[in-house]
């Protein structure tokens, strides 16, 4: 611990208790007549309006993902580390086509997880527990990325580096883990949602000073993208290619463009998908907070932009990449250390206060979400159907922390060359829910055994395809794109296209053959209507099937 | 006109120019960001920005204001009288904009 900047790393402990203390305040806030419901700690109550909405599921977006992820990316490849920005840019135009549907028939009949609207809409248990299992999955990795960006910025920090002991250098990582754990116990999503305004006002500061203040270290933007530039092109030795690419290219050098386009695409589609993001939906009061939230959320991607940037700032700063070099070339670290050699130290101790807060949020929201999957449907469903309001939240509390343990087993497994693959990896896991989740919205034509069917091949596909990627250093789960047909692709959209073609194809079997589609409680006006309140939500409508109906969609 | 579950298909047919704005801009937001060839260029240079970044930065304020747009053009597709999307004001919280129509 010899290495520690005293300043750096009083600032982030005071930083982090403070917000700590907002967390916990946050069970208190406009307080619940009874937290023990899990539409109360699970969904904040469904009372939240525009302004936290954007908070909320601007925090979706801004993550250790954001912050490490995307800009170690840029830093180790060049321009393909842009599809997240073309990613966070395509993903509202395609999520304002279906998510104030999901919105109004969650909230007509008391839907809070992705996988109760499977159930009601297919009449299929089968189909929920598959997508629940899902989503339970693939928040994993994506949680994990959230360990790993935490982890480099302790490391650069100085924190447990100096021991070699596996479990004393990840001590730091543990200690963090186990607040956020505790306080996400104590006051369910409240906190996450009080402490997003924390979060991001500390996260405007640091990158605005950020983006103005260190070109002008370093020589200003056209010597930062040339820099980029110059260095992209020059002819790894090691691999006798060029190092990246500029800008995403076509042809000899190695196509990237397609690569480009299916990644964005792909993690555009999934990202409402993800059960999180369906909770941050799911808590807005009102149809037209979901509609609205599409127009203001982008705003949050010219930041993320900016962001990536810091990845070639990276590069045009010889003490940054001699630094990574020394870390053995863990292109995570780039981000940090360019912090620490650009600012003040108390600046940068801000700075890494934001990223690590910034990720802590983001996996409470996302615990929270999996575990009230896992206690609506897996444990109220299959284990328990009479299970009180009351131990369904005691039940998820526990969910969310034994995620979190499944997600600290990924960031322990798998390999950190670069770790937006953890997100890729669960993108290829969520994806598979498109057809029965987004055409679910709009259709009944797919028969729900051809559903599940084509998930289960999409799924298959995906997750062996992505464990057979290797490279000169990893000989699995090395990327998260495949050559098909002579293209580098997206696995998440391959396997989706696979998915897609077996539900299609057996759908027309099942129709020809007559095969019981199920039944469907959810009603056509329901998709659109836009209820001031939420109908009380009636705990027997838990378990009730198609029985709950009609009644709660008058409930306004 | 007052049967909520007759309301959406009316809607569509009642306004098939305005619906079909609102797809055509959907569908161009998603097709100009997506179709990367149009902008995978690092020239010309805007200021300091090669233009696959320039591109990136000023997409992002032009999406919100096509999906602005479309909001605005979704609330003619609801028949007078109907309960305006906007969300009317009500007590519990400062998120409604008081242009709502009172339920």
């Amino acid at each position: 611990m010899s290495n520690v900047n005293a300043t750096t790393f009083t600032i982030v402990v005071v930083l982090f208790v403070l917000v700590t203390g907002v967390g916990f305040a946050a069970a208190r806030w406009r307080r619940a007549s009874n937290m023990m419901h899990l539409d109360e700690w699970g969904l904040g109550g469904r009372g939240f309006g525009s302004f936290i909405t954007w908070f909320l599921l601007g925090g979706d977006l801004y993550t250790a993902y954001t912050f490490i992820a995307v800009p170690a990316l840029v830093f180790g490849s060049g321009s393909i580390g842009f599809y997240a920005v073309a990613y966070t840019i395509m993903v509202f135009p395609i999520v304002i086509i279906f998510l104030p549907r999901l919105w109004s028939v969650c909230r007509a009949k008391g839907y809070i997880t992705p996988a109760d609207f499977i159930r009601g809409r297919y009449g299929s248990r089968g189909l929920a527990l598959a997508a629940a299992i899902t989503g339970i999955v693939a928040l994993m990795p994506y949680i994990a990325l959230q360990l790993v960006g935490i982890q480099s910025v302790l490391s650069v920090m100085g924190v447990g580096t100096s021991s070699t002991n596996t479990y004393l250098k990840d001590l730091p990582l543990f200690i963090a883990f186990l607040v956020l754990a505790i306080f996400t116990y104590v006051s369910g999503l409240r906190a996450p949602a009080m402490i997003a305004f924390v979060k991001d006002t500390l996260i405007y500061v640091f990158v605005l000073v950020a983006v103005f203040y260190i070109p002008t270290r370093l020589g200003g933007w056209d010597h930062i993208f040339g820099a980029a530039q110059a260095h992209f092109a020059a002819i790894n030795p090691k691999t006798g290619k060029p190092n990246g690419t500029f800008v995403p290219a076509s042809g000899s050098i190695g196509s990237t463009r397609f690569d480009f386009a299916s990644l964005a695409l792909g993690s555009a589609v999934a990202l409402f998908l993800y059960p999180h993001a369906i909770t941050g939906t799911l808590a807005a009061k009102r149809r037209s907070v979901v509609k609205r939230n599409m127009i203001y959320l982008p705003m949050y991607s010219v930041l993320l932009a900016l962001i990536a940037l810091f990845g070639y700032m990276a590069i045009a700063d010889p003490v940054t990449v001699a630094n990574v070099k020394k870390a053995g070339n863990n292109a995570q670290l780039s981000v940090p250390y360019l912090f620490q050699h650009m600012f003040p130290s108390w600046f940068a101790g801000i700075a890494f206060a934001g990223i690590i807060i910034g990720a802590l949020v983001p996996a409470a929201i996302m615990s929270i979400a999996a575990a009230n999957l896992f206690s609506r449907n897996v444990f109220t469903e299959f284990f328990k159907p009479d299970a009180s309001p009351h131990l369904q939240t005691r039940v998820s509390q526990w969910a969310s922390l034994v995620v979190k343990l499944g997600a600290l087993l990924f960031a322990v497994e798998l390999p950190h060359t670069f770790s937006i693959n953890l997100q890729l990896l669960g993108g290829i896991w969520i994806l598979q829910l498109a057809p029965m989740l987004i055409a679910g919205l709009f259709t009944r034509w797919f028969h729900r055994w051809a559903l599940l069917a084509g998930w289960l091949a999409g799924e298959i596909y995906g997750t062996i395809a992505a464990y057979k990627v290797s490279n000169p250093t990893t000989s699995h789960w090395a990327a998260s794109s495949d050559i098909v047909f002579g293209h580098s692709i997206y696995i998440g959209i391959s396997a989706l296209i696979l998915n897609l073609i077996v539900a299609v194809v057996l759908t027309v079997i099942m129709r020809a053959t007559r095969v019981p589609a199920g039944s469907d409680e959810t009603l056509p006006h329901e998709y659109t209507i836009d209820p001031e309140q939420a109908p009380a939500p009636a705990p027997a409508s838990v378990g009730a099937g198609a029985g709950a109906g009609a009644g709660a969609a008058g409930a306004d | 006109m007052s049967d909520p579950e007759a309301r959406p298909k009316n809607a569509v047919a009642a306004h098939p120019i305005t619906s079909a704005a609102i797809a055509i801009l959907v569908a161009a937001a998603i097709f100009f960001i997506l179709y990367s060839p149009i902008y995978s260029s690092a020239t010309p240079k805007i200021g300091a920005l090669p233009f696959f970044y320039f591109y990136l930065l000023v997409y992002m304020p032009a999406t919100s204001i096509v999906l602005w747009i479309v909001v605005q053009l979704q609330k003619r597709l609801k028949p007078p009288g109907a309960p305006d999307d906007d969300g009317a004001a009500h007590s519990t919280g400062p998120a409604g904009s008081g242009s709502g129509v009172t339920r």
